[in-house]
C-alpha cells in the first residue's frame, strides 16, 4: 500500500494543510483548524525540472 | 436478496470421517513432524492429526503439504495402520453449489504479529512470548500440560510483565483502534497466575485498563488485590541479560513521572486484533463496506448493528469488530433472529424510494453501476443498464451522476427537487443561504437544532433529499443561477452513511464543482460541504451562523455573475418528460 503527501484547502477558514493519504483510505477529512468539512484536495506541486 | 448462489469448495480430508474412529493409530506411524498451528508452534503434529481436541467431527485429517506424497504413494504408513481403511489419497477437492435466502458473514478477525515491533525483541528473546502463546503455556491442553515454563531453560518464571496495547490503539502504525478483548485477557491472565503459582509477581504495563463489561471491574479489583502491579506506561525497549536471560524493561511511569526499571523472568505482549486477510474478498463478493479500521461496516451502528448494508446479509463476531465471547455469542443470536425473520416473512416489501432508468434515454455508459453502493444495477457493455429494485435502496446517486438525465428516482425526481429550488429562491435569493440535506442525519440534526431552541439565523431554506449524494450538479448549480449566495451540501457522517457509502461520491461531486466554480469565476467557497449527524443540533446551529456571515460578504454583483455564468442544460429525458406521460408511482 502506498501513502501520498496531499495538499487540502479548508473551503470555510482558508487554512492550507498536508496530510499523509494511504491509497485505498476511506477517512473523513476535517480542517484542523475550524472543524469544517469542506476541504478542498489541491492539485500537487509540479515536480521541479532536473 | 434471498437468492444467492454460493460456490463452495470442500477440502479434501484424505480421511473418510464416516470411518474414522479416532484411535490415532495412524499419527503413530506418521514419520512427518511439523510445527502444530493450534499450539502456536510451542509443540510439534504429524501430517495426519486431528486439528484440536475439540474439533468436530472428531476425525483425523491429512495435512496433504507436509505427508511425503500420495501420487506416487511415498510412505502410505497410515494407510497400512488404519484398521477401517478410512484413509484414501485419492480424496479431491469438491466444488459444492447450495441455493441460500441468507447469509451470515463470521469470517473472525486475525491476530497482530509483533515481529516488526522490534523494540520489545519478540524475534531476539525467547522469553519474549505473546498472549496467545501464553494461552498455550497455561493451558492444561497446551504443550507443557499446564505447567508455565518459560522456553529459554523450562524453567517456571517468578517475575512476569504483561504489555498492553501491542499493535492497538497505535495511530502512529496505522492501528489506532482498541482491540477490545486485551485489558480482560491480561486481568483474567494475572488471576490464572496468581492461583496456579502465587509465588509468582506480575507486573503489567498499561495506557488505559478498559473493564467495562459486566462483573469486569469486579475482576480487576481482584487481581489488584492479588498483588498484581499496574504501572501506567508502555515500555519504551525491553533488553536481555544474555547471561540469564532475564528481560529488563525500562518505562516511564506517567502516574509517578518516574522512570522505573523492571527485571523480569518473562514478558507477554498482549497482542491486538486486526482484520483477517481475506476481508477484502468477503467485501466485495457481497458488496460490504469497512469502517476506517477494515472491519466489516454495519447498516447502522445502533438500529441495525447486525444487518450489512447489503439486504439479506448479516454479521456476527470479530469481523465486525473486536468483540469477546460474550458479544460474540449476543451477535451470532442476533445474526441468527434477524436471518431467520427474513426467511420466514414469505414476502419482501421493497423500498418506496428506487430509482428507474429510461432505456431509450440510457446511453450504455456503465456510470451509475459504478456508483451504485448496492450493486443494484446490472449492466454489459452496449447494452442499456436495469435496476433490480429489491436490491436498490434509493440514494440517489445513480440518477445525480447519469449525465443523460436517463434515470428517474421514484417520489424524488429531478424535476421535482428543482421545482423546489427555484420556489425556495423565488424571492430575495439574496438574503437565503440554500441547505441541501440528507434524510437521516443532516434534515434530523436541523430537527435537533430547533427543539433544542437552539439560535440561529433564519436565513437558512433547507431542501431534503435521501441522500447529499442525490444532489446533483444541475441542483445546485441552479440554486445559483436562481441567486443563491451561499449553497451548503450536507450528510451523514463517514461511519453514518445510511448507503453504506454513498456520500464519498457526494465527495467527488462537490470537489468538481468547486473546480467549475473556480473556472466559471465564480468564488468556490460560496459552495460548502458538511457532515451533521442527526445528535448534532450544536454543529447545525453553528454552521449556519457561519454561513449566514458567508452570505453577508458575497455581493450582488457575484450574485449576478453566478446567476449568468451557467446555462441551463437541456436534459433529453428532461424534455421528452415534458411532452411525455407522467412516470407511474411518481407525485409531480
Amino acid at each position: 500500500m502506498t501513502a501520498t503527501l496531499e495538499r487540502f484547502r479548508c473551503m470555510a477558514c482558508g487554512h492550507e494543510f498536508q496530510e499523509v493519504v494511504q491509497e485505498d483510505e476511506d477517512k473523513e477529512r476535517t480542517c484542523p483548524r475550524c472543524r469544517s468539512n469542506s476541504i478542498r484536495k489541491l492539485k500537487k506541486a509540479a515536480e521541479p525540472a532536473e | 436478496m434471498g437468492n444467492f448462489t454460493v460456490t463452495i469448495r470442500k477440502k479434501a480430508r484424505y480421511v473418510d470421517p464416516g470411518l474414522c474412529n479416532a484411535c490415532a493409530e495412524c499419527a503413530k506411524v506418521c514419520p512427518v513432524v511439523t510445527p502444530d498451528e493450534y499450539q502456536m508452534g510451542l509443540s510439534s503434529r504429524r501430517a495426519i492429526y486431528i486439528p484440536f481436541p475439540q474439533a468436530v467431527p472428531s476425525s483425523y485429517v491429512l495435512d496433504m503439504e507436509h505427508c511425503l506424497g500420495n501420487n506416487p504413494v511415498a510412505c502410505g504408513k497410515c494407510a497400512e495402520a488404519c484398521e477401517k481403511k478410512a484413509i484414501s489419497f485419492d480424496d479431491r477437492d469438491q466444488i459444492v453449489t447450495r441455493e441460500v435466502g441468507t447469509v451470515v458473514v463470521a469470517i473472525g478477525a486475525e491476530v497482530y504479529d509483533p515481529t516488526e515491533m522490534d523494540d520489545y525483541g519478540y524475534t531476539r528473546f525467547e522469553n519474549v512470548i505473546t498472549s496467545m502463546e501464553f494461552e498455550r503455556l497455561i493451558c492444561a491442553g497446551g504443550p507443557t500440560e499446564g505447567h508455565f515454563v518459560r522456553p529459554s531453560d523450562q524453567r517456571q518464571p517468578k517475575r512476569i510483565g504483561f504489555v498492553q496495547c501491542v499493535g492497538s490503539r497505535n495511530p502512529r502504525m496505522g492501528r489506532p483502534w482498541c482491540s477490545n478483548i486485551c485489558c480482560m485477557n491480561t486481568v483474567k491472565d494475572t488471576l490464572l497466575l496468581a492461583d496456579h503459582y502465587p509465588d509468582t509477581r506480575s507486573v503489567v504495563f498499561y495506557q488505559d485498563i478498559r473493564a467495562f463489561g459486566k462483573s469486569f471491574e469486579d475482576m480487576f479489583q481482584r487481581s489488584k488485590e492479588a498483588g498484581v502491579r499496574y504501572v501506567r506506561g508502555l515500555p519504551g525497549e525491553i533488553h536481555e541479560d544474555p547471561r540469564t536471560h532475564h528481560l529488563i524493561v525500562t518505562v516511564e511511569n506517567t502516574t509517578s513521572g518516574k522512570l522505573e526499571r523492571h527485571e523480569l523472568d518473562m514478558v507477554v505482549l498482549s497482542v491486538g486484533l486486526q482484520p483477517p486477510a481475506d476481508l477484502r474478498k468477503i467485501s466485495s463478493l457481497l458488496t460490504l463496506s469497512k469502517t476506517s479500521d477494515g472491519f466489516f461496516m454495519e447498516a447502522h451502528p445502533k438500529l441495525r448493528p447486525v444487518d450489512a448494508p447489503t439486504r439479506g446479509v448479516y454479521f456476527a463476531g470479530m469481523c465486525e469488530s473486536p468483540k469477546d465471547i460474550k458479544d460474540s455469542v449476543c451477535q451470532a443470536g442476533a445474526a441468527a433472529s434477524r436471518a431467520g425473520a427474513l426467511l420466514n416473512a414469505g414476502k419482501v416489501t421493497i423500498e418506496a424510494i428506487t430509482s428507474r432508468i429510461d432505456e431509450a434515454a440510457c446511453t450504455s455508459c456503465g456510470v451509475c453501476v459504478r456508483v451504485c453502493p448496492f450493486g443494484a444495477i446490472q449492466w454489459t457493455k452496449g447494452t442499456p443498464a436495469v435496476v433490480v429494485e429489491a436490491m436498490c435502496a434509493g440514494c440517489g446517486s445513480c440518477a445525480a451522476q447519469c449525465k443523460p438525465g436517463a434515470i428517474t428516482m421514484r417520489h424524488f425526481t429531478d424535476e421535482q427537487i428543482v421545482a423546489q429550488v427555484r420556489a425556495t429562491l423565488a424571492q430575495r435569493p439574496e438574503e437565503k443561504v440554500f441547505v441541501f440535506a440528507c434524510n437521516w442525519c443532516s434534515y434530523a440534526g436541523a430537527d435537533m437544532a430547533g427543539i433544542s431552541r437552539m439560535q440561529y439565523p433564519a436565513s437558512n431554506r433547507v431542501v431534503r433529499t435521501m441522500c447529499s449524494a442525490r444532489v446533483s450538479e444541475e441542483m445546485v448549480l441552479e440554486a445559483f443561477r436562481c441567486g443563491a449566495p451561499v449553497v451548503l451540501v450536507s450528510g451523514c457522517h463517514y461511519a453514518d452513511c445510511h448507503y453504506i457509502n454513498a456520500n464519498r461520491q457526494t465527495v467527488k461531486r462537490v470537489q468538481s464543482m468547486w473546480a467549475k466554480l473556480e473556472k466559471a469565476g465564480v468564488r468556490p467557497e460560496r459552495l460548502q460541504l458538511e457532515w451533521i449527524s442527526a445528535a448534532e443540533g450544536q454543529k447545525f446551529a453553528k454552521v449556519m451562523r457561519q454561513l449566514d456571515e458567508l452570505r453577508r460578504t458575497v455581493t450582488p454583483e457575484e450574485i449576478e455573475r453566478s446567476r449568468k455564468a451557467f446555462k441551463p442544460k437541456v436534459r433529453r429525458a428532461a424534455a421528452e418528460a415534458a411532452t411525455a406521460a407522467p412516470v407511474p408511482g411518481t407525485a409531480t
